[in-house]
């Protein structure tokens, strides 16, 4: 990893994923006469203004054209370009689903699309600005790759990985200023291989996003009460490690799986999924946001209304074991 | 022509409003409000609900309402002051904008019962559903009509297109459309971002097209609102409303800062003073 990045860690931590996301497509565009940045009327917001100040003729506003954006980078992919389009995960792979699959997940292009904000980030904004369904339709699209980073060092190295993988991405972001830090140096990142953040035998969660953050706490909480958790980032959705899941179906009693999103074709849908052909497997529980369009309030309000805080999941483990 | 008192009673609402926007975005507190693009709207939503459109507060599902759809929904602040004025709700309600567990969010969500007749907040959508509304009026032989706001940003979206030329194919002469031509978007000015002659582009659509060289001046939105409602000539009509983003604040005017972001306590102190000087 390069020493700007390591460098930036308290910044990107303070500002969150919008700008550890703008700051790494700067240093992968100084790396890499290809890669091109494009935005749909959303350049300050998605912190692209120095890319677009320094690198004016690789960087593309499609204007407020969410289906136009994704068509667009395909054509510029297929021709060897190495677009980054970035948008708000709330509109991004919604509006334009059928784009993504027909110009991008058909044609293999090498786009990565990067939603801002998913989950329900955007509290105050109301449900029209929430993303609690761009797993499920990302991920049911052939020759996707689907990521959802935890922390601002694994978004930066996710980033990187996009570059050197040939295929089509989608990255999902989540934390926002004050995004924890759970990996402080750096450390191997690849693409389809989770990282056991920490070990235990009783209960494993298994996240995705900001969220693995909040399993994390619920682990120490577990464990003081004397019951062993491990905690499973499982940065990458699409392909799922299976290897990883073999083991935790191995040695966990529970698998908890946390995400901020519908319970329907994200995270705990996948696992579910890969469970459902293996005997023996232990039981899941899946904590997301519900099947449901949310009430009203900030990002905080909404984590406790819909039990995805650290207390809330150590309660919901302890239930269920 | 519009009579003289209604225009005093729009210009009158239309002060008021701007109030309830600062305030409503002032006490939003760190959760922000989307400013310039309430205050360029005012007077195109204060024409409607306090003069064009007819609607009762004590009966807000009446069947023959005319009904508002905001498509720029960010811009909820003008729909949710507008309602606060006309009795929709109360100021107790207003006072919970973007609270936790309030329905009055950052976008309009629907709530006939208190006025609000489509949700939106994803652009492009409200106004293709504006003209679903005025085909089902047609469907059911009803006279009333539909209004409804977008952005001139907005105007980028593939949807606006698809469901402009559904409305001619459809004869939606029930339809009144106004573009809040504020020339600025989120990243930029419309010239910046995507610069193109709207006005060209929706009459060559086949829109009843009217340009208003001042869209924040009541008489001349009344007039047009006015005109479009009784006309029946077959086509959907499109009033483009050359407006100020901010408008009436000094610091937000024709400002590329001001599309959404929280307001401190002397931003808030400056823009109640300029108000206040307005009102003389
Ligand atoms: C489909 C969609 N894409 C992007 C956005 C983000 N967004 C919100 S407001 C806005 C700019 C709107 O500009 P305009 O229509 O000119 O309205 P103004 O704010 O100038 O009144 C954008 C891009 C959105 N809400 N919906």
């Amino acid at each position: 990893m390069n020493k700007a990045a390591l460098d930036k860690l308290q910044d990107w931590s303070a500002a969150g994923h919008r700008t550890v996301q703008a700051d790494t497509l700067m240093m992968l565009a100084a790396e890499h006469p290809e890669v091109v940045a494009l935005s749909a009327d959303l350049t300050p917001t998605a912190r692209l203004v120095p890319f677009k100040d320094t690198y004016p003729d690789r960087f593309f506003d499609v204007g407020i054209a969410e289906q136009n954006l994704i068509d667009f980078s395909a054509g510029l992919a297929l021709e060897g370009l190495r677009p980054f389009a970035v948008g708000l995960a709330a509109m991004v792979p919604m509006r334009p689903a059928e784009q993504m699959r027909a110009a991008i997940g058909y044609m293999k292009a090498n786009v990565t699309v990067i939603g801002l904000e998913a989950g329900v980030r955007f509290g105050p904004l109301g449900n029209t600005h929430y993303a609690m369904d761009d797993i499920a339709v990302v991920r049911a699209i052939p020759n996707f790759t689907v990521i959802a980073p935890s922390d601002p060092l694994s978004t930066h190295k996710a980033l990187y990985a996009c570059m050197e993988h040939e295929g089509p991405v989608y990255m999902r972001l989540t934390g926002g200023p004050g995004y924890p830090v759970l990996y402080p140096d750096d450390f191997d990142f690849q693409i389809g291989k989770a990282i056991e953040y920490r070990s235990g035998s009783d209960v494993a969660f298994v996240a995705c996003g900001s969220l693995v953050a909040d399993a994390a706490a619920a682990a120490e909480i577990l464990e003081s009460k004397g019951i062993s958790t491990r905690v499973v980032d499982m940065h990458t959705i699409k392909p799922l490690d299976t290897e990883m899941l073999d083991t935790v179906f191995a040695e966990n009693r529970l698998v908890v799986t946390v995400e901020e999103h519908s319970p329907f074709g994200g995270l705990g849908g996948a696992v579910a999924e890969y469970k459902a052909g293996l005997a023996g497997a232990p039981k899941q529980v899946i904590a997301s946001l519900g099947d449901k369009f949310q009430r009203l309030g900030d990002h905080k309000f909404l984590m406790k209304e819909n039990g995805l805080t650290a207390p809330d999941l150590a309660a919901l483990a302890e239930a269920n074991l | 022509m519009a009579n003289k008192e209604t225009v005093e009673l729009v210009e009158q609402k239309a002060a008021l409003m701007r109030r309830h926007v600062i305030e409503m975005g002032y006490k939003a507190g760190g959760r922000g409000a989307h400013f310039g693009p309430a205050l360029s709207s005012i007077e195109i939503v204060a024409s409607l609900f306090f003069g064009t459109m007819n609607h009762d507060p004590e009966d807000p599902t009446m069947a023959d309402r005319d009904r508002f759809v905001q498509s720029k929904g960010h811009a909820c602040l003008a729909l949710y002051s507008a309602l606060g004025e006309a009795g929709y709700i109360t100021q107790e309600q207003m006072d919970t904008f973007k609270g936790d567990g309030s329905f009055l969010a950052g976008h309009p969500t629907r709530n006939p019962q208190y006025g609000i007749e489509v949700s939106s907040g994803t652009l492009g959508n409200g106004f293709a559903v504006a003209c679903g509304m005025a085909k089902a009026a047609k469907i059911k032989g009803e006279d009333h009509k539909v209004f409804c706001l977008v952005g001139d940003g907005e105007c980028n979206e593939g949807v606006i297109w698809e469901a402009a030329m559904n409305a001619v194919k459809y004869g939606l002469d029930n339809l009144v459309a106004i573009i809040d031509r504020n020339f600025v978007q989120l990243a930029g000015t419309t010239k910046d971002i995507m610069d193109v002659d709207i006005e060209a582009l929706w009459r060559a659509a086949g829109w009843d097209v009217l340009v208003l060289e001042d869209g924040n001046d009541a008489t001349s939105l009344l007039d047009a609102l006015e005109a479009m409602k009784a006309s029946s000539n077959g086509k959907p009509h499109m009033i483009i409303a050359n407006t100020t983003k901010g408008k009436g604040i000094s610091f937000m005017e024709g400002s590329l800062n001001w599309h959404a972001r929280p307001m401190n306590d002397e931003q808030y102190e400056q823009a109640v003073a300029d108000l206040e000087n307005a009102a003389g």
